[in-house]
């Protein structure tokens, strides 16, 4: 078999552009996230914390996926949980938080190193998209990407209703947490 | 021969380039290869309540929940000791209970409770064997119910109570139930009926019974309730002297995060099982329908300790 110039360019060429794209094209994911929800008021504090996140980052489109089923969020209060899921959150019916978006252009996520930036995109809760900006810290380190962010939702914009009688115990904006690690895709 | 591995060479490239590319770029594809929560999931409250009106449903407490039930019949509505002479009843408490429902696990739950009618204390044990799950699992939930009756009254006669244990009784109960949609329960569940006292000439002690009873949500946090138990024409002879009737309830529940208000109409005069099943003299045709209501308020307990700080709640 005789190898001629010109294939050998072409295979240099191939191999080349695989290995750009590979560093380039390369995807962060995780599937053990933490995503915690926090309401204050003066009468109560809830909290309830799921460990059953997953995310996906790609670093070539900057694209950003966070997902958390509704129902794997754990109160110390299991009749609590069954009203979060039942009364409020319409769990059967709308069964995952989701979040899509972009990343902020002026990081390169190719290079090791400690950011806060911002992410925007469509937030999904309770069935109602509403468009977001939400200002995150990551650090990428030897292919792990450890994010932390924490922003404030409104009940009222994602159509979750608080009747009068528990007004005073549930704040009318939860504070959401999300941390974690994930790894590069191999 | 040449022109054939540069072609190879060149596709394999084109297809290596083309994989890494559309690998990286679904970010949606990546999140459902790592989803979870997919598979048969349990469903939740398929009744708000432990009890629907008269009869339990399939529900429990959850682990170390504590239920205080105060239940409270009227007496006849209409007919001869109803009407405005006793403002519809309500100058009348057929049956009184004050109760104690707790849940050991999420499946598992104890009760005490005491009735004014006879005096009777009640103990029960109650386990959920079954779940219902969405996503192709099990169609139904299936609770056991087991319930002791303990008449603490003074007898009426001499021959009453003439051993000891004729004072107690026995109630078991299969409940199965499904939940159709968000809004809609049904529930049927057999029991049997062991007593040894109390009952008419003619009235066999052991009664064999069939109840009904759904749930149908008017809002998110009000519900129209129903029940119905089959006694007569089952194990019952046709032909007593006495007149009883199957007892028939329905109500409206009000579900408003821990506390749940029950207002109920109904014919039996009592509360618990083991007295209702066996003694409803009245009719809903003759003005024999009272009103009744069930305050429930659940307490958590041991909520917090060893717990995650993150998960803690707490009330000031």
């Amino acid at each position: 078999m005789i190898w001629s110039g010109r294939t050998i360019k072409l295979l240099c060429a191939a191999a080349l552009v695989c290995s750009v794209s590979k560093t380039n094209g390369q995807s962060y994911t995780g599937s053990k996230l933490k995503v915690g929800i926090y309401s204050s008021t003066p009468l109560e504090d809830i909290r309830a914390v799921s460990e059953k996140g997953v995310a996906a980052v790609v670093v070539k489109t900057r694209a950003v996926v966070v997902q958390v089923p509704v129902k794997t969020l754990e109160f110390d209060r299991k009749l609590m949980q069954e009203h979060f899921n039942e009364n409020y959150m319409e769990s059967d019916k709308y069964p995952y938080t989701k979040f899509k978006g972009i990343i902020d252009p002026s990081v390169d996520l190719g290079k090791d190193g400690e950011y806060t930036l911002n992410v925007s995109g469509i937030l999904s809760v309770h069935g109602v998209d509403q468009q977001r900006s939400i200002p995150c810290k990551i650090s990428i380190k030897e292919g792990v990407l450890t994010v932390d962010t924490q922003f404030k939702v409104a009940c009222a914009d994602h159509n979750i209703t608080i009747p009068r009688l528990v007004f005073a115990k549930i704040a009318e904006t939860i504070t959401i947490k999300v941390s974690g690690q994930l790894s590069v895709v191999k | 021969m040449n022109n054939n591995i540069r072609f190879f060479i060149t596709s394999l490239a084109a297809l290596l380039i083309v994989a890494t590319h559309v690998k990286a770029q679904d970010a949606d594809s990546l999140i459902k290869a790592l989803d979870t929560a997919t598979g048969p999931a349990p469903v939740d409250a398929v009744f708000k309540a432990t009890r629907v009106v008269l009869s339990h449903s399939t529900e429990t407490q959850k682990k170390h929940d504590l239920d205080l039930r105060i239940r409270h019949h009227f007496g006849d509505i209409g007919g001869r000791f109803g009407s405005a002479h006793t403002l519809y009843g309500l100058d009348a408490a057929s049956d009184l209970f004050i109760g104690l429902d707790y849940g050991i696990t999420d499946d598992f739950t104890i009760a005490v409770g005491r009735s004014k009618q006879d005096e009777t204390f009640n103990f029960s044990g109650k386990y959920k064997l079954l779940k219902q799950q969405i996503g192709g699992g099990t169609p139904v939930n299936f609770t056991l119910l087991a319930q002791m009756g303990w008449v603490a009254r003074e007898p009426f006669n001499e021959s009453e109570f003439a051993r000891y244990s004729d004072r107690f009784s026995y109630f078991f109960q299969g409940l199965i139930s499904r939940k159709l949609s968000s809004r809609l329960s049904l529930q049927v569940m057999p029991g049997y009926l062991l007593r040894q006292y109390g009952s008419a000439q003619g009235d066999p002690d052991n009664l064999f019974v069939l109840g009904f009873a759904g749930r149908m949500k008017l809002t998110k946090r009000l519900s129209f309730v129903a029940d119905y138990t089959l006694v007569n024409d089952l194990s019952r002879p046709a032909d007593l002297t006495e007149a009883y009737y199957n007892p028939l309830g329905v109500g409206l529940e009000i579900e408003t995060g821990g506390h749940i208000f029950s207002l109920n109409f109904m014919n039996s005069e009592y509360i618990l099982e083991n007295n209702f099943i066996s003694n409803t003299k009245k009719s809903w045709n003759k003005g024999g329908v009272r009103f009744g209501f069930t305050i429930s308020r659940n307490f958590s307990l041991f909520k917090s300790k060893h717990q995650d700080p993150e998960k803690q709640s707490k009330i000031y």
